[in-house]
């Protein structure tokens, strides 16, 4: 096995000297998933190596592993969990919404508007908030009361997830 | 003849003399008005190199989302489709800010976004920020259909950039466009830059892409309008903030240039006023001399 594999990259090694070096890396690693999650102002994980990442799917919540399916799925606001290679504990963030592409090699990209570490929101603030939108719910603006749907669902899907 | 051109001699000599007397107070002032302008430079350089860091950061950033947004339309195959569609209504999006002092950014992009016109002439476009707006409004008036400004302020954020692609969708109807080209200044290094552009594709070339099918995609939801606007939306922030990095860093240097000038100028003055002064040190040592000797 490990002669096969030694090579394999023997053999892809004149190939991926010609092409660029993220390339490389991505052929040289075949069986494990690899997350790219970035934020517009800032990159979480940027092509390291994950057991398994849920993920909170508008057409329900999806786990991903490594190998799965080509697909691009739209996130609804929740918790995105990840099971970082050699740790028990699951890291927890927070989306407001965005993308997941699967690509076809095994890479997962994450791209959310917002994201934090579940345990820095309070609990009590959550519940501020949420009575504070829901107040706005049936204001005579339409903007304003979309607004407000839009925050009650977030703040909702938040109190839940923060419990 | 003779005698008139000894007036207009005498004359000139006079003011000479009354010009020798000003030039020192002249001198004096304009080395004051050179020493401020200096330490205005240099607190624009300050302040910008201050940015800088966080500017980058942002840039950074802004790259890996585009990273991600590549790869998919890479296997997709998207750019095949939208290079085979025949008489394209274009759209382009040019992105500045409303500020300038920042060497020759501003005006670079505009020629960038100019000759693009050239080739297609019934291009509509949006502009962000008020100076490439000043720039295009100068040539091309009726190809403007929608400008922003108070841009750059800061480094922007994801909810300046979804007004933006809001108001885009709702007044240009942006989906009907088949060729959607944003241009922005793309930071190569620290200290040089270069007017790029980057493809946005619409909903109907993501569905029609040759490769779209290798993605599991559920045929009932409306994925490719909601990743196009998502995609416009993130593709603008993250050329926002390209563009903020290299204004920042080319007004870094262009504050690092004027202050090496504004320096060369207070040395060659203060040569100058140092010179003038001993001249009219010199002048009244002559006349007290004179003065004293014909006493004796």
């Amino acid at each position: 096995m490990l002669f096969r594999s030694v090579a394999a990259t023997a053999k892809t090694l004149p190939r991926t000297l010609n092409t660029i070096s993220r390339r490389t890396y991505v052929e040289a690693v075949e069986n494990a998933l690899k997350l790219q999650f970035s934020l517009p102002h800032e990159t979480l994980y940027s092509g390291s190596k994950v057991n398994q990442v849920n993920l909170p799917a508008q057409s329900g919540k999806m786990g991903i592993l490594a190998n799965h399916v080509p697909t691009i799925e739209q996130l609804s606001p929740g918790v995105v969990e990840i099971l970082e290679e050699g740790s028990n504990t699951a890291k927890k963030y927070f989306i407001s919404g965005g993308f997941a592409t699967v690509q076809p090699n095994s890479v997962l990209s994450i791209t959310a508007a917002e994201a934090f570490p579940l345990e820095s929101f309070s609990q009590d603030n959550i519940r501020k908030l949420l009575t504070e939108a829901k107040g706005k719910l049936s204001d005579s603006d339409a903007v304003v009361a979309a607004e407000a749907a839009i925050t009650v669902e977030v703040l909702e899907q938040l109190e839940a997830a923060t419990k | 003849m003779l005698a008139r051109s000894a007036i207009t001699q005498s004359a000139r000599c006079a003011t000479s003399q009354i010009r020798g007397y000003a030039t020192l107070k002249e001198v004096e002032l304009r080395l004051k008005s050179i020493k401020n302008i200096e330490k205005i430079t240099k607190t624009m350089k300050i302040v910008a190199s201050t940015r800088l860091s966080k500017a980058q950061k942002a840039k950074a950033a802004a790259k890996m989302i585009d990273q991600a947004d590549a790869t998919f339309y890479d296997v997709a195959k998207t750019a095949e489709v939208a290079e085979a569609k025949e008489s394209p209504k274009h759209l382009s999006i040019a992105i500045t800010s409303d500020k300038g002092l920042c060497g020759s950014i501003h005006s670079q992009l505009a020629k960038a976004v100019k000759r693009n016109l050239e080739a297609n002439p019934t291009t509509d476009i949006v502009a962000i920020g008020d100076k490439i707006k000043m720039q295009l409004l100068r040539s091309h008036p009726e190809n403007i259909k929608l400008a922003f400004n108070g841009i750059g302020k800061d480094a922007p954020t994801f909810y300046e950039s979804s007004l933006i692609t809001a108001k885009i969708l709702e007044e240009l109807k942006a989906q009907d466009y088949s060729k959607i080209t944003i241009f922005f200044n793309d930071p190569v290094s620290s200290l040089s830059f270069e007017p790029s552009t980057k493809p946005i594709y619409n909903p109907e070339t993501i569905q029609t892409s040759p490769g779209y099918n290798v993605f599991e995609i559920d045929p009932e939801g409306k994925l490719p309008t909601d990743l196009f606007e998502y995609s416009l939306t993130s593709q603008i922030l993250s050329a926002m903030a390209q563009g903020y990095a290299a204004e920042i860093s080319a007004r870094r240097n262009a504050m690092d240039n004027a202050s090496k000038n504004a320096g060369d100028m207070i040395n060659r003055y203060s040569i100058l006023y140092n010179r003038t002064r001993q001249a009219v040190i010199t002048n009244e040592l002559v006349d007290i001399i004179t003065g004293a000797s014909s006493l004796d």
